[in-house]
């Protein structure tokens, strides 16, 4: 009976001595010292006489490493986030179908970002030229929407519900997004990086503030002239999501 | 029957998960981790940092590169340049993997990447900034139909702090530091603020930072009233940049994105406001190192209270006398 109680004890001691050994992963060379707190992560103290390192990865909180020749702080230390910083886009080959003149053609893509515990991003957008055919040799300019009064740019969205309005554009709807989207016949023209001095990228969605799943629903706009001719016509939009500092 | 049913549920097997795929929208959702990192390095020195890259959309084929940036704007954004300046030379320690050469990440796959950041000996103090962005290639063209293709990038700030002798340049300045109050009266050449008793006060805080090095601000905003009420409201830690400046953000009511016409604000006070107020700032950048000051003043006075009880009075006066006046009728 004791004899049990005996095996007993000494087989938990052993599972909780091999528990141990396998929750701190020490990693280490003549160069650096890696202490690990946690097996599944990259988190944790890293040391050697040239640096420390803090950083966010895995499963634990952030934290901050130094040594004579570095210091290292990853994720928002106000924050203290393990969580990684996401990017959506619903799809991203957006079909405006075949163009007819005079009838505009639209079509929709959701941008979604996911920023669990520091909230701070935005996103970028600019387009690699106007809609164009793959020769290059037509194109469909960017809107600048009624005219008028209702003309837009790259930073003001304007009305633009004229059937004799031709361009391309986009509207926003949704979270974070710039406050000129105001109706869904508000639109911009993309910013261009192909125009001889590159047009700065537009921010489509920022925040300041935590958030999860933040989603907005961005819709392409093409509308033809009679005179346009016939092609294929495409362009490709580059949506930059960043964090903030 | 039971022949018949089942072509039938196969059928719609085959037009859901079959024939229609191959026209469902292609995703892309890429996460990375962590989101910034920021380092203090030696001239000489080199640090690896490793980075988790997660495919949550459709299979894709991904390229990464790095590039500086800049401050968009005084409240956190970036700016992102062309390509990477600076000293700070970077190169993955992946086996197989290369920055700017593309690699194919599978739906649901994580890639790691180990990213080397090198520093050349005797590069002079000075702070740099860069992104390391991972990219989407561009789908294919469709043929016969207008269409816009969408390339995905997202990013991770990287923010480097050059010193030999472990020294950070802190040169801070308070730039801004007042309430946003509709009324505003100058006496003696003083501009005096005045809000109603019950209004928010808003309250904003700017700092310049005139160092070649990234400061992180702490302290807090006191409120002190003339009835002996107080508070006291914490400063986040966040980056002001070198040779940059940025809305200091109180908590727990500091708003960015201040509704569609107000401008952000470090702060936000709610309460019941009468008399004289007095906020101090008061900030530190860490140890033994300056501390910087500032302070405003503010008024609150019950407009709306008052005028309600005067409406109050004028109502219940006019009722008496009209009651009056009709009982000696």
């Amino acid at each position: 009976m004791r004899k049990n109680i005996l095996r007993a004890v000494a087989v938990f001691l052993l599972f909780i001595l091999s528990t141990g050994i396998i929750s701190a992963v020490s990693m280490e060379s003549p160069r650096f010292q890696i202490d690990n707190a946690n097996v599944n992560s990259a988190s944790g103290n890293k040391s050697s006489s040239g640096y420390k390192l803090s950083d966010t990865i895995g499963q634990t909180a952030a934290g901050r490493f130094s040594s004579s020749g570095f210091i290292v702080r990853a994720g928002f230390q106000y924050i203290h986030s393990i969580i990684p910083f996401q990017f959506s886009i619903s799809d991203i080959n957006v079909n405006l179908g075949t163009l007819a003149p005079g009838m505009p053609s639209t079509a929709t893509t959701v941008l979604t970002v996911s920023f669990g515990s520091a909230g701070q991003y935005q996103v970028t957008a600019i387009e690699d030229g106007p809609l164009k055919t793959l020769n290059d040799a037509n194109t469909i300019d960017d809107t600048t929407c009624d005219g008028g009064a209702e003309t837009c740019d790259e930073s003001t969205a304007k009305t633009w519900s004229s059937s004799s309005a031709y361009g391309f554009g986009y509207n926003m709807s949704g979270d974070d997004i710039p406050t000129d989207f105001t109706t869904a016949s508000h639109y911009r023209p993309f910013p261009d990086r192909t125009e001889p001095t590159p047009e700065p990228a537009a921010i489509v969605m920022s925040s300041v503030n935590v958030g999860r799943d933040r989603q907005a629903t961005l819709t392409f706009k093409a509308n033809i002239s009679p005179i346009q001719p016939l092609g294929s016509y495409q362009t490709i939009v580059n949506f930059v999501a960043t964090p903030g500092f | 029957m039971k022949k018949s049913t089942l072509i039938a549920i196969l059928t719609i097997v085959i037009a859901l998960f079959g024939v229609v795929k191959g026209v469902l929208a292609q995703q892309v959702s890429l996460s990375i981790s962590p989101p910034i990192i920021d380092a203090v390095m030696k001239p000489g020195k080199s640090i690896m940092v490793a980075y988790n890259i997660k495919n949550s959309g459709d299979p894709v084929i991904v390229n990464t590169r790095v590039v500086s940036f800049e401050p968009r704007d005084n409240f956190g954004n970036v700016r992102l340049k062309d390509k990477a300046i600076g000293p700070v030379r970077f190169s993955l320690d992946n086996a197989h993997l290369e920055l700017e050469e593309p690699f194919f990440l599978d739906t649901g796959a994580t890639q790691q990447l180990l990213l080397r950041m090198r520093l050349p000996e005797n590069v002079p103090n000075a702070d740099h900034y860069y992104s390391l962005l991972v990219q989407t290639t561009s789908p294919t063209t469709v043929e016969g139909v207008a269409s816009s293709r969408a390339r995905a990038t997202i990013g991770s700030n990287i923010l480097i702090t050059v010193t030999d002798s472990g020294v950070i340049d802190i040169k801070p300045r308070v730039t801004i530091f007042e309430t946003l109050s509709k009324f505003k009266i100058t006496l003696f050449g003083k501009s005096i603020k005045i809000f109603d008793s019950l209004d928010k006060v808003p309250v904003v805080l700017y700092i310049e930072n005139n160092g070649s090095n990234k400061i992180v601000p702490g302290g807090k905003i006191s409120l002190h009233g003339a009835f002996g009420q107080s508070a006291d409201y914490e400063i986040l830690p966040k980056n002001i940049l070198s040779n940059s400046q940025r809305l200091i953000e109180a908590t727990p009511s500091a708003d960015l994105a201040n509704g569609l016409s107000l401008p952000p604000t470090s702060l936000t006070l709610k309460g019941l406001f009468i008399g004289k107020y007095n906020l101090s700032a008061n900030i530190n950048f860490g140890e033994n190192s300056p501390t910087v000051f500032g302070s405003t003043i503010f008024f609150g006075f019950p407009f709306k209270i008052l005028g309600g009880v005067i409406f109050i009075i004028a109502v219940t006066v006019f009722l008496t006398k009209r009651f009056s006046k009709d009982d000696e009728d």
